[in-house]
């Protein structure tokens, strides 16, 4: 249903699992990746990648050539392969003066997107003339950092999030390496860095997190402004104003349905319908247990510990009763069905949508 | 202790203890011994040409030439006797002189007398005026600068003497606590009939004081007594002059003791505000504990 | 607590549990260095509207946000000299030891008593809804501390008064 791994109480900033999820790779906020390995329930450390000179900022882990390609603060991407049981980095030149903020794998693994706070998309490939990685900058007419990154599936599309309150879907068609690409609803021209779709979030937000659905044809935002929002390509955008707070990113678990996280440190599920002319929101997934559990046994030293920093015995008043602890800070498709949420709280949570229908009352994931 | 002593506590220790040694006829140790007191009073214990059977009490106050015009002279030979020395110390402005081998066996009254020295030498300008009201002299004042920049002003009348204190309040907070106290000491008279009168002018000097170039500014404050002359009666005169004399004192004292205890809550508050702050670092409950014998636990 | 209280300070826990929905954000101005956008405002995109939370003319909370630091201002109660000064006097011994508070400013925004600047370092490091209670504390707690105060110094006064006169 949920499955609660905990690495410390430190913030995961990014996270990324390797095709077979027996892996994980993570940034406990500060400048180092860890690759941990499953074996049993427990998470065990085996690989430290340090390269970054500042905060590692974006992790994503190609499944079918098991690369793993990080960003960071320090404006820098490193390719990361394993070769001899031992992760040898790559430099890529972004080209870019700010720090890098995201990143992304294309569906077919031949590009990457680094956004960033240089008011630019970095699309890095790799020369092989030159055995080296490149990148193209898209910029126009971006205006703010940008927060987030998703691909569409057909590998050329790009989908954005910018703190100048908009979301673009981008071409990036890289005629080096890409066959010509059909059309989409999303247009048909499809030079590199054209703009196949400008959206303007209503009641301005920083656009926190964009997903396209699994056919591509429609994309999730989601903003600051605590609005939950749906394009399909070509027409126009539907919202939902919701009473949570803002969420930070967003994921499709079906064609019909996409999960939001965020701020409330619980996962939403909204509903879009077939001719996605409506959002609605149908439950938060992180449902509270019953039955309350028994109060924790205190100890004597422990009790006067917590007197003298605290001033109370018991942490004190209320702790919030979803699993994460605090927000949510990404989402990541895990497998059909399923996604992964990192939070702020140091909890990395596997979610089953199926078997969160048969919990919840009244779920229908369709 | 909310009242101040009016006497000097260091003075009466001192003489008791070589007072009870002179006539226990133990052996006495040379003393040179120089004590800070109220409105920058000095005090010099010594023993004149290093004679340790003599002991010598001097005082030096900054005023003494405001006080020797109401003979203050004749008022402390007239209390202090033989004691009272004439010429006084370098440098000082009162001695007295006390030979310990003809110390009598019954020696408080001389310690009594010697620990009032300052309160005595104020009491002479005091004395002054309330027989001068008693007698029906009025309208002379005499003016004594009893502190670098704090002058106290008596004055008889036909009725009565008034004290007026100009004080300085080195803190602007202080010109606020000093108000809240005064507020109180003008409305104290409700609850105590015998009270003085007790009046406060913050800033300007009170009208008597017309005319006199009295300081004016923020944060100085002017308390003004008025006796009645059932303060002045010389049953209740010496209790008055007690008072009196030390008001200045015990206004600031208590004000400082205002702060200190606000500092303290203060303290106490901060302190408290911290814990409340760090119930939100959350608790890392995989970090390992270890008994003193080295044993680990673990989570079942 | 009286009847405008409660609805204050629920208005201020409300207004503080949006706001304080920060995360890490790199400077786009300044290369390799992270700064609070709320103090520093060279990305007018990045900052939001500042909310005012007012109980009377002079209780108030003034809560700018941005996209990784927020700040929150409180105008604190001073009904007569006594307590401005207590206020004052207060809220320098605090901010003088504002290292320990972490989320204590150093200075407060110019009309107001004090102002706290809380990251998204803080954020991460605490819970979030701790710190909301904590500020709320705060509010709570002060004004009742600067009236038991200065009720003290009254008390202290007419005794000090009152044992002076008697003995007259």
């Amino acid at each position: 249903m949920a499955d609660v791994s905990n690495f410390g109480v430190k913030p995961i900033s990014c996270h990324a699992f390797n095709h077979d999820r027996s892996q994980l790779a993570l940034s406990l906020n500060d400048n180092d990746v860890q690759i941990y390995k499953k074996s049993g329930k427990k998470w065990d450390l085996i690989h430290t990648l340090s390269e970054h000179t500042l905060k590692v900022t974006g992790i994503d882990w190609a499944p079918k050539t098991n690369r793993i390609v990080t960003c960071g603060a320090d404006r820098n991407a490193y390719v990361w392969q394993l070769t001899d049981g031992v992760w040898v980095q790559e430099l890529v030149i972004l080209r870019i003066n700010r720090a890098a903020t995201c990143v992304k794998w294309s569906p077919e693994e031949d590009k990457f997107a680094v956004g960033s706070s240089s008011r630019m998309i970095s699309i890095c490939y790799f020369e092989s003339d030159n055995n080296w990685w490149v990148s193209k900058h898209i910029k126009k007419p971006i205006r703010s950092t940008i927060v987030t990154l998703d691909w569409h599936p057909n590998n050329i599309l790009l989908a954005a999030g910018c703190c100048d309150y908009k979301a673009y879907v981008f071409s990036a068609y890289i005629k080096e390496i890409n066959a010509k690409p059909g059309a989409t609803v999303w247009g048909k021209k499809m030079n590199f860095g054209n703009i196949m779709q400008e959206v303007v979030m209503p009641c301005t937000g920083w656009v926190h997190g964009v997903s396209f659905s699994p056919s591509g044809n429609r994309l999730a935002m989601v903003s600051h402004g605590s609005i939950v929002s749906v394009v399909t390509g070509g027409a126009e955008l539907v919202g939902l104003r919701t009473e949570h707070l803002p969420f930070n990113d967003c994921i499709w678990i079906t064609e019909n349905s996409f999960v939001a996280a965020g701020h409330d440190c619980n996962p939403m599920l909204f509903t879009v319908d077939g001719g996605c002319t409506k959002v609605d929101f149908s439950c938060k997934l992180d449902q509270p247990p019953k039955a309350g559990g028994g109060g924790r046994a205190v100890s004597a030293m422990n009790m006067f510990k917590m007197m003298d920093k605290k001033g109370a015995v018991e942490t004190g008043g209320k702790e919030i009763d979803t699993k994460h602890k605090n927000a949510i800070t990404q989402l990541y498709a895990y497998g059909p069905n399923k996604f992964s949420s990192a939070g702020k709280d140091g909890n990395v949570i596997v979610w089953d949508a199926k078997s969160l229908e048969s919990s919840i009352a009244g779920l229908r994931i369709a | 202790m909310i009242l101040l002593e009016t006497e000097n506590k260091i003075i009466t220790d001192t003489l008791t203890y070589k007072f009870e040694t002179a006539i226990g006829g133990g052996k006495q140790d040379s003393i040179e011994v120089t004590i800070a007191d109220f409105d920058g009073v000095v005090y010099h214990l010594s023993n004149p040409n290093g004679d340790k059977t003599k002991l010598r009490v001097s005082i030096g106050l900054k005023f003494y030439k405001d006080l020797s015009e109401y003979g203050v002279e004749e008022k402390l030979k007239k209390i202090y006797e033989q004691y009272y020395q004439s010429p006084v110390e370098d440098g000082y402005n009162v001695t007295l002189l006390y030979d310990l081998t003809s110390i009598p066996k019954d020696f408080k009254p001389i310690v009594e007398k010697a620990c009032m020295l300052k309160r005595n030498c104020f009491a002479s300008v005091f004395e002054t005026y309330f027989d001068a009201q008693a007698s029906g002299q009025a309208g002379k004042r005499a003016v004594i600068h009893f502190r670098d920049d704090e002058t106290m002003y008596v004055e008889a009348k036909k009725d009565r003497v008034t004290v007026i204190f100009s004080t300085v309040f080195r803190d602007e907070s202080d010109v606020t606590f000093g108000k809240v106290f005064m507020q109180e000491f003008k409305e104290g008279r409700r609850r105590n009939q015998t009270a003085p009168q007790v009046l406060y002018t913050h800033r300007e000097p009170p009208l008597e004081l017309q005319g006199l170039d009295a300081a004016v500014g923020d944060n100085i404050g002017y308390i003004t007594f008025v006796l009645f002359p059932r303060h002045i009666l010389p049953a209740a005169r010496d209790n008055t002059i007690n008072l009196i004399h030390m008001f200045r004192n015990y206004l600031h004292y208590h004000i400082k003791c205002s702060k200190a205890y606000m500092h303290q809550r203060m303290r106490a508050k901060t302190s408290d505000f911290l814990k409340v702050l760090n119930r939100a670092k959350p608790e890392d409950k995989s970090k390992e504990r270890k008994t003193i014998s080295g044993k680990t636990y673990s989570s079942r | 607590m009286s009847t405008t209280l409660r609805p204050y300070l629920n208005a201020v826990r409300a207004t503080l549990n949006a706001a304080m929905c920060l995360e890490n954000f790199n400077s786009q101005v300044v290369e390799r260095h992270v700064k609070p956008e709320v103090e520093v405002k060279t990305s007018k995109e990045l900052l939001l509207t500042p909310v005012v939370v007012a109980r009377n003319e002079k209780e108030k909370v003034l809560i700018e946000s941005s996209i990784n630091s927020m700040r929150i201002s409180i105008a604190v109660k001073q009904a007569d000299e006594i307590e401005q000064i207590l206020c004052q006097k207060f809220m320098r011994f605090m901010m003088m030891r504002a290292e320990n508070f972490i989320v204590l400013r150093r200075k407060p925004y110019p009309g107001y008593d004090i102002s706290f600047l809380i990251t998204n370092i803080h954020t991460e490091q605490m819970l979030k809804h701790k710190l909301v209670d904590f500020v709320i504390h705060f509010m709570e707690e002060i004004d009742k501390e600067i009236s038991e105060m200065k009720l003290s110094v009254n008390a202290r006064a007419r005794i000090c008064a009152e044992e002076f006169l008697k003995r007259f």
